[in-house]
């Protein structure tokens, strides 16, 4: 049985189709990811999959269970952890505060005292060695370190399956690189599912993906292992545009 | 785990030197009963504008309706001789009840709206029950509750008179301290992280699997509970009397929000900053400069404002950062 699995998924907006009749499947601890350009509808596909939105035709399924109408909140204690493009901190808290948050109503949340969610907060703040930011005030950090407590607050709500909207957008390419690395490691050691939203095919996404999803206007276009979706005719011709005929 | 509570000493600390004040220096009393007042309410209304971040413009038909319950008990049972103690404890029951009920059909349809429409929704709540109450002639209509003979009837006239000059007040600072104690056990537990967090941003809040209708409904009754009992001691048994254009009055409302704003908002203390700094410029300023006091008060305000954005507490929160002091405010 796949973790989640998406049959037909439509969604409009108005007259505008953002998802259009999208299947799709992520199993267990794997590494997806999405790719396609401005507008092509990978934002909307994210939030119907965390329930922002309902979709208008189709079935969402997450562990074998009918997920399509289930409000937002009772689908974070299910193991569906997101990370936003922009990030959005608790400006007012401390970066331990908002990490223990997200274990606080995440996968364990409904067992998990207090101090208990601290604890997972703490470790998870060692894990991503991020101790010197520890009790600082989220509206006080710049904006990577924003995006890397936003992954921390993710990774503490213990997902089954962790969604990245543009997260490596804007980093240091060193940065990436150790941010990669240390995903990858979590994610193995947690069974954690990761699909991860790029607007670029950027090396992140080649070094992180075993499969690639290109979704352009609403559809998947391409749905193959990362080497073969990158070298994909319909791909180039998505970012590329077509080859001439001369 | 270390001790949690200490933020809650000073919280004592303060009522207590109020109290000592209105009690040592002659001619205090009256100034001390109108900040114990003051503090409470902003204690009561902090609960959920401050938690939140919601404004509710409708409050005061939360203390309304509390005033209501305690007259209607007492004058409906004043034919009760010699039960005095239990029939207020009745009336402050029946304030509680009503200001829930009240809370919950308003937040049931008003708390599924956001930000500024949940303000525009609320703004007519207290108008609307005083003309529900004048116009359908609810509980005496227009005509009001005077329940003094009544008062005197069931506890004697010597109590009646100690009760509205000394007892009333105390139950304020009682009503006070209990929000104070319940607002910190809130943000010591999930509740105050929930809240927390709805507050900064509503839709990463649901995301994270955060229930924001349940946090914000809680939020909501618990301040409209307090309201309903500060309406009870220190409306209906200070004055014994109660008049509908009086009790949902939108000026409480509006002065509940500056004192929370001015203390600052979501924090403990800052309801007690902000209600002593409200109360005693609101009351010396009409000595100093009688007819003028809203013309000096209202530039006190901005500048505090734009001083402290987060009001006085909040900045002595980020200033005391680090130091020994830091855990005794929030």
């Amino acid at each position: 049985m796949p973790l989640l699995e998406l049959i037909g998924v439509t969604k409009r907006f108005g007259g505008l189709v953002a998802v259009n009749k999208v299947n799709m499947r992520v199993e267990e601890g794997e590494f997806i990811g999405v790719v396609g350009p401005n507008g092509s509808g990978k934002t909307t596909l994210f939030n119907l999959i965390n329930g922002v939105y309902f979709p208008d035709e189709g079935k969402i399924l997450f562990n074998g269970r009918d997920i399509t109408k289930l409000a937002p909140y009772k689908r974070a204690p299910l193991g569906i952890g997101r990370t936003f493009q922009i990030p959005r901190p608790f400006l007012s808290a401390t970066v331990l505060e908002n990490v223990a948050v997200g274990a606080m109503f995440g996968r364990l949340g409904t067992n998990l005292g207090i101090d208990e969610a601290f604890e997972i907060a703490d470790q998870v703040i060692n894990r991503l060695n991020f101790q010197t930011l520890r009790d600082k005030i989220a509206s006080n950090l710049t904006p990577i370190e924003k995006k890397m407590m936003e992954i921390a607050r993710a990774l503490a709500m213990k997902p089954r399956l962790l969604l990245m909207d543009e997260a490596m957008a804007g980093m240091h390419p060193g940065s990436i690189n150790e941010m990669v690395g240390f995903l990858k490691q979590v994610a193995v050691e947690e069974k954690i599912a990761v699909v991860s939203m790029v607007e670029h095919i950027m090396r992140a996404v080649v070094g992180m993906a075993e499969r690639v999803v290109v979704l352009h206007q609403g559809s998947i276009i391409v749905d193959a292992p990362t080497k073969d979706a990158l070298t994909d005719p319909k791909v180039v011709e998505v970012y590329l545009g077509k080859a001439s005929e001369e | 785990m270390k001790w949690k509570y200490y933020p809650y000493i000073p919280v004592l600390l303060a009522y207590v030197v109020l109290f000592l004040i209105g009690k040592g220096v002659s001619g205090m009393w009256q100034l001390m009963s109108m900040l114990f007042f003051y503090c409470a309410l902003g204690q009561a209304f902090n609960i959920f504008l401050g938690m939140t971040g919601y404004v509710d413009f409708g409050y005061v038909a939360f203390l309304g309706v509390g005033t209501y319950g305690m007259a209607i008990t007492i004058s409906k049972l004043s034919y009760l001789q010699g039960y005095g103690i239990l029939i207020i404890i009745a009336g402050f029951l029946l304030s509680m009840f009503i200001a829930t009920l009240l809370s919950v059909a308003v937040g049931a349809v008003a708390l599924r709206l956001r930000g500024a429409y949940f303000a525009i929704a609320t703004i007519g709540v207290n108008e609307g029950f005083r003309f529900l109450i004048e116009g359908a002639k609810i509980w005496n209509g227009s005509e009001g509750i005077i329940f003094m003979s009544d008062l005197n009837r069931i506890i004697g006239s010597k109590s009646a008179s100690s009760l509205c000059t000394f007892w009333a007040d105390v139950f304020v600072v009682i009503i006070a301290l209990l929000a104070a104690l319940v607002t910190l056990i809130y943000m010591r537990s999930k509740i105050g992280y929930a809240l927390m967090a709805l507050r900064e941003d509503e839709d990463a809040a649901k995301v994270m699997g955060i229930n924001v209708t349940k946090f914000k409904i809680i939020a909501f009754i618990t301040s409209a509970c307090f309201a309903g009992l500060l309406g009870a001691s220190a409306w209906a048994l200070k004055t014994p009397y109660v008049f509908p254009p009086e009790v949902f009055e939108i000026h409480y409302t509006v002065e509940a929000i500056i004192i929370v704003l001015l203390g600052g908002a979501g924090t403990l203390l800052g309801p007690i900053v902000g209600g002593l700094v409200y109360g005693l410029s609101k009351y010396y300023l009409s000595v100093i400069v009688p007819g003028f006091q809203l013309l000096i008060f209202a530039p006190i305000v901005i500048i505090i404002i734009i001083l402290f954005p987060e009001g006085i507490i909040g900045m002595i929160k980020k200033r005391t950062k680090g130091r020994w002091v830091e855990r005794f405010i929030i």
